[in-house]
C-alpha cells in the first residue's frame, strides 16, 4: 500500500511544477495558474515552458520540458491539444522519467469522436516517457499539502476529505462550497477523460493516505467498473466513500433479449455497487457536500448504527416536518422515556415547551438564563436519553428583535460546551436556519466556523442533516454487517 | 455434455442462444434442479419416451426462431397421456406462428409442483462485468420491475440482502395466508448462478444475458422451469 503513497506523492506534494501554455504577455489560463500558486503559498520551483520567451511572469522560462534544471514532479499543460503528444514524446525520449505527472488541461481528446486517436497518441507518448498522465480535459489539482491550486482559492490546512472529480467545473464547486461549509480537503484531483490515471488509483491513494478520512468521487462513466468494484469491495468501507454519479439512467440494454437485460440500467449497477461495497450514493452536489461533512466531523460507529435521533430546537412545525422526513430516511425520532422526561419537567420550562422528543423550545424558553438553559437540557438528554444522534436546530430569524444578541452567543457556547462533556455519546449535528438576511447570514457564518472547528457539522436545514445522518447509518450498517466476514 | 460443450455446441451451430434443454442441462450441471424431461422430433416419437416422465407433463416447442413460446402457441400444460401429448404436438406444428419456423423438436417435461414464481437472471455489463438479478415472478417483474441486482460474484450476505431489497419480499414469508417458501433455496440458486464459482462468473465471456423464468420455489426447494441463455457475440 505504501507504494501507492510514494507513487502519487509527486502529484500531491510537487517539489517542481512546470507550466506549459503561459503567455509572455500574461492573461492566459496558465498565467493565472502561476499567479495562484505563487500567491497561495506554493514554495517549490516553478518552470514556465515557452519556445521563445526568456521569462514569464518574472520567472525564468525554459524552451522545453527537458530543459528544466530539476526533474518535473507535476506539469500543468494547457496548449492546443494537437501539439501535446509530440511534446511528451520529445521529453520522454530525451530524458525518460524526467516528468512524473503530466496533467493535460486541454480538451479535444477522447470526449469527442475526432479526438479519440489523439488521446491514444497522448497515452502512448506518456507511457513511453515514463510519466503518468492526468486528464486530458480537466482543470487541475487542489492539494493543500503541496500548496497547489487550480481554483481561485487558497489551500488552507491539510484536511481529511479526499476528492476525485471527473468534472473540472464541478470540482471547483466542490472546493468553494465545501470550504464555505467547513470542509477541509486532503486533496482534489480533476481527472477528466481518465486516459491513464484512473479514479480507482486515486481512491487507493486516499485509502492509504493517513490524512484522508473520507473519500468523495464525482464520476460520469466508469471505464473500468470491474476494477472499481473489486477495489472497493476488498476495502470493506474501511474509509467511507461518497459517490456522486452523473448519468444514472434507468434505461436497460437497448436491444435486450431477456427480462433481465431490459431491466439492467446503469442506475441498478450503481445501486448494486453501493449495496456490496458500502459506498454512499448521493444524487446532488448538496447531498455530496452534506455527506462529506458528516464523515469529516464524526466517527462512524459500526457497532451501533445510527437509529434513534433526538431533535432539539425552536420551531414546532420544523420539528414535525423533520420527524416525518427522518422516518422516511429510516431514522427514528422516538419519544423519551420517563427517565428523561421527569428531569426535563423539573426544569419547569415555560408553557409551550415540549419535552418529549422532539424537544421543541420556543425562543422564550431558549433565552432563559441568557441562553444557558440549553446546557441543562442537553445535559439531561445526554445523561439519560436513548439516542444515537442529536440534531439541534436554531431558527436564527426567530430570535431577531426578541433577545439580546448575546443570548444566541451564550446558547451556542453552552451547546458546544456540552459536546466536550459527552465525547462520543451521540452524533451531534447543528442546523442553523436563517432567511438570507445579511446580518443573520453573517452570524450564521461565524457560528458555523466555531462549531466546525470543534468537530460539529453544521447544516442549513433539517432535511440536509437527515440525509447526512442516513448516509452515516448506511455506512455504519454496512461495516457492522461485514464485520465478521 | 458438460457446460463447456453445451456452449461450444451452440456456437458451432451459430446459435445466438442455448435451446431450452441445453440451458437446463447447464443449470443441472451447476446443481440447480430442473424438471425431468424428454425431447422428441415429432409426435411419432412420443410413445417411445413417454414412460420416462411422470404425468402430468407440459409440451414446449423448441425453435431458435421463436422467442416467446407461449405467445406463439408453443406451450401446452397439464397433459396426462401420450395421446394428449401427440395431439398437442400436432396442433402446435400447425399453429400459424410456428408453421414457418425452424423446429428443433418438442420438449416433454414434468410439471413442477406449485409454489412462488421467481425470476433469476444475469446480464453482462460493459463496465462492471456479469450482474445477477432476482425478482418475484409475473407482474412483480413485468409490471412493477421489483427486482434487485448485484455485481458478480455475490456472497451469501449479498444474496440475502437481494431478497430483502425486494418490495414484495414479505410474500416469500407467506403473506396473505400463503405458505412461506424457502429463502435458502433461492439463495442457493443465486449463489450457483452469481456466486464466486457460479456459472455467470465461469462463463462471463459467453453469456450475454440469462433468464431463469420462472424458478418455482416451494417450502423446501426450487426448480428452474424455464431457462434462456443468450450468448455473447464471439470475440466481443
Amino acid at each position: 500500500m505504501n507504494n501507492i503513497l510514494e507513487e502519487f506523492t509527486p502529484l500531491f506534494e510537487p517539489k517542481t511544477v512546470a507550466v506549459i501554455g503561459a503567455s509572455a504577455k500574461g492573461g492566459a489560463l496558465p498565467n493565472h495558474f502561476i499567479r495562484r500558486i505563487r500567491e497561495f503559498g506554493y514554495t517549490g520551483a516553478i518552470y514556465p515552458i515557452h519556445p521563445s520567451a526568456p521569462e514569464i511572469d518574472g520567472l525564468t522560462a525554459y524552451k522545453t520540458l527537458a530543459d528544466t534544471p530539476l526533474p518535473v514532479d507535476y506539469a500543468y499543460i494547457a496548449v492546443a491539444g494537437g501539439q501535446i503528444p509530440a511534446m511528451l514524446e520529445a521529453v520522454g525520449h530525451k530524458k525518460p522519467g524526467h516528468v512524473r505527472f503530466a496533467q493535460v488541461i486541454s480538451s479535444g481528446f477522447g470526449e469527442v469522436d475526432e479526438g479519440k486517436d489523439l488521446q491514444a497518441q497522448l497515452v502512448t507518448a506518456a507511457r513511453a516517457g515514463g510519466m503518468r498522465l492526468i486528464g486530458p480535459n480537466c482543470l487541475g489539482i487542489f492539494t493543500p499539502r503541496g500548496g497547489v491550486t487550480f481554483a481561485e482559492v487558497r489551500p488552507q490546512q491539510v484536511g481529511s476529505v479526499g476528492i476525485v472529480s471527473q468534472s473540472g467545473g464541478l470540482g471547483t464547486d466542490i472546493i468553494r462550497r465545501g470550504l464555505a461549509r467547513g470542509i477541509q480537503f486532503s486533496g482534489l484531483i480533476t481527472v477528466g477523460n481518465c486516459a491513464d490515471v484512473a479514479p480507482t488509483e486515486l481512491i487507493e491513494y486516499y485509502f492509504a493516505d493517513p490524512q484522508t478520512k473520507v473519500v468523495g468521487m464525482y464520476i460520469e462513466s466508469a471505464k473500468d467498473g470491474r476494477r472499481l468494484f473489486e477495489m472497493l469491495r476488498a476495502a470493506k468501507a474501511k474509509k467511507p466513500v461518497v459517490i456522486l454519479k452523473g448519468g444514472r439512467t434507468k434505461q436497460g440494454l437497448a436491444a435486450a433479449a431477456s427480462h433481465t437485460g431490459s431491466l439492467a440500467g446503469d442506475d441498478r449497477v450503481w445501486v448494486a455497487l453501493s449495496r456490496q461495497t458500502g459506498c454512499v450514493l448521493v444524487d446532488t452536489l448538496d447531498q455530496f457536500i452534506d455527506t462529506l461533512l458528516i464523515f469529516q466531523s464524526l466517527a462512524p460507529k459500526a457497532g451501533a448504527p445510527t437509529q434513534h435521533v433526538t431533535l432539539f430546537g425552536n420551531g414546532g412545525g420544523t420539528s414535525v416536518l423533520a420527524t416525518d422526513c427522518y422516518a422516511r430516511l429510516g431514522l427514528d425520532v422516538t419519544p423519551f422515556d420517563a427517565v428523561t422526561i421527569e428531569p426535563l419537567a423539573a426544569l419547569k420550562l415555560p408553557p409551550g415547551t415540549s419535552i418529549t422528543n422532539p424537544v421543541d423550545c420556543p425562543v422564550g424558553t431558549l433565552q432563559q438564563e441568557e441562553g444557558r438553559v440549553a446546557e441543562k437540557i442537553l445535559d439531561i438528554i445526554y445523561s439519560s436519553g436513548k439516542l444515537d444522534a442529536l440534531v439541534m436546530h436554531l431558527n436564527l430569524s426567530a430570535f431577531v428583535g426578541r433577545t439580546k444578541p448575546e443570548v444566541l452567543d451564550n446558547l451556542m457556547a453552552a451547546t458546544l460546551r456540552v459536546q466536550q462533556k459527552y465525547p462520543g455519546r451521540a452524533h451531534f449535528l447543528l442546523v442553523l436556519r436563517s432567511d438570507g438576511e445579511p446580518v443573520l447570514e453573517e452570524r450564521k457564518r461565524a457560528f458555523r466556523e466555531k462549531a466546525v472547528a470543534l468537530g460539529v457539522p453544521v447544516y442549513d436545514e433539517m432535511a440536509n442533516a437527515g440525509y447526512a445522518l442516513a448516509a452515516m447509518q448506511w455506512h455504519e450498517r454496512f461495516v457492522g454487517s461485514r464485520a465478521n466476514t | 455434455m458438460n457446460a463447456q460443450e453445451l456452449i461450444a455446441g451452440a456456437r458451432a451451430q451459430q446459435r445466438a442462444a442455448l435451446d431450452e434443454p441445453s440451458g437446463k442441462s447447464l443449470l443441472a450441471s451447476y446443481g440447480i434442479a430442473v424438471p425431468a424431461s424428454r425431447v422428441v422430433k415429432n409426435a411419432s416419437e412420443v410413445d417411445a419416451v413417454f414412460s420416462g416422465v411422470k404425468p402430468p407433463v407440459v409440451v414446449k416447442i423448441m425453435s431458435p426462431d421463436i422467442l416467446h413460446k407461449s405467445d406463439a402457441g408453443g406451450v401446452k400444460v397439464g397433459l396426462k397421456s401420450a395421446a394428449e401429448v401427440k395431439d398437442a404436438i400436432n396442433t402446435m406444428a400447425a399453429a400459424p406462428a410456428i408453421k414457418g419456423a425452424r423446429i428443433d423438436g418438442y420438449l416433454i417435461e414434468e410439471m413442477a409442483p406449485s409454489g412462488q414464481e421467481m425470476v433469476i437472471g444475469g446480464v453482462r455489463d460493459a463496465q462492471f462485468g456479469p450482474l445477477v438479478m432476482v425478482g418475484l415472478g409475473g407482474i412483480f417483474v413485468e409490471v412493477l420491475a421489483d427486482v434487485s441486482f448485484r455485481i458478480c460474484p455475490i456472497t451469501r450476505i449479498d444474496a440475502q440482502e437481494m431478497l430483502a431489497d425486494l418490495k414484495g419480499a414479505a410474500i416469500l414469508d407467506g403473506a396473505r395466508g400463503r405458505t412461506a417458501v424457502s429463502r435458502e433455496a433461492i439463495i442457493d440458486v443465486l449463489l450457483k448462478v452469481g456466486g464466486e464459482d457460479g456459472l455467470l462468473m465461469r462463463y462471463a465471456n459467453d453469456i450475454a444475458e440469462a433468464d431463469i423464468n420462472p424458478l418455482i420455489v416451494s417450502a423446501t426447494g426450487a426448480v428452474a422451469v424455464d431457462a434462456r441463455f443468450i450468448l455473447s457475440a464471439e470475440h466481443e
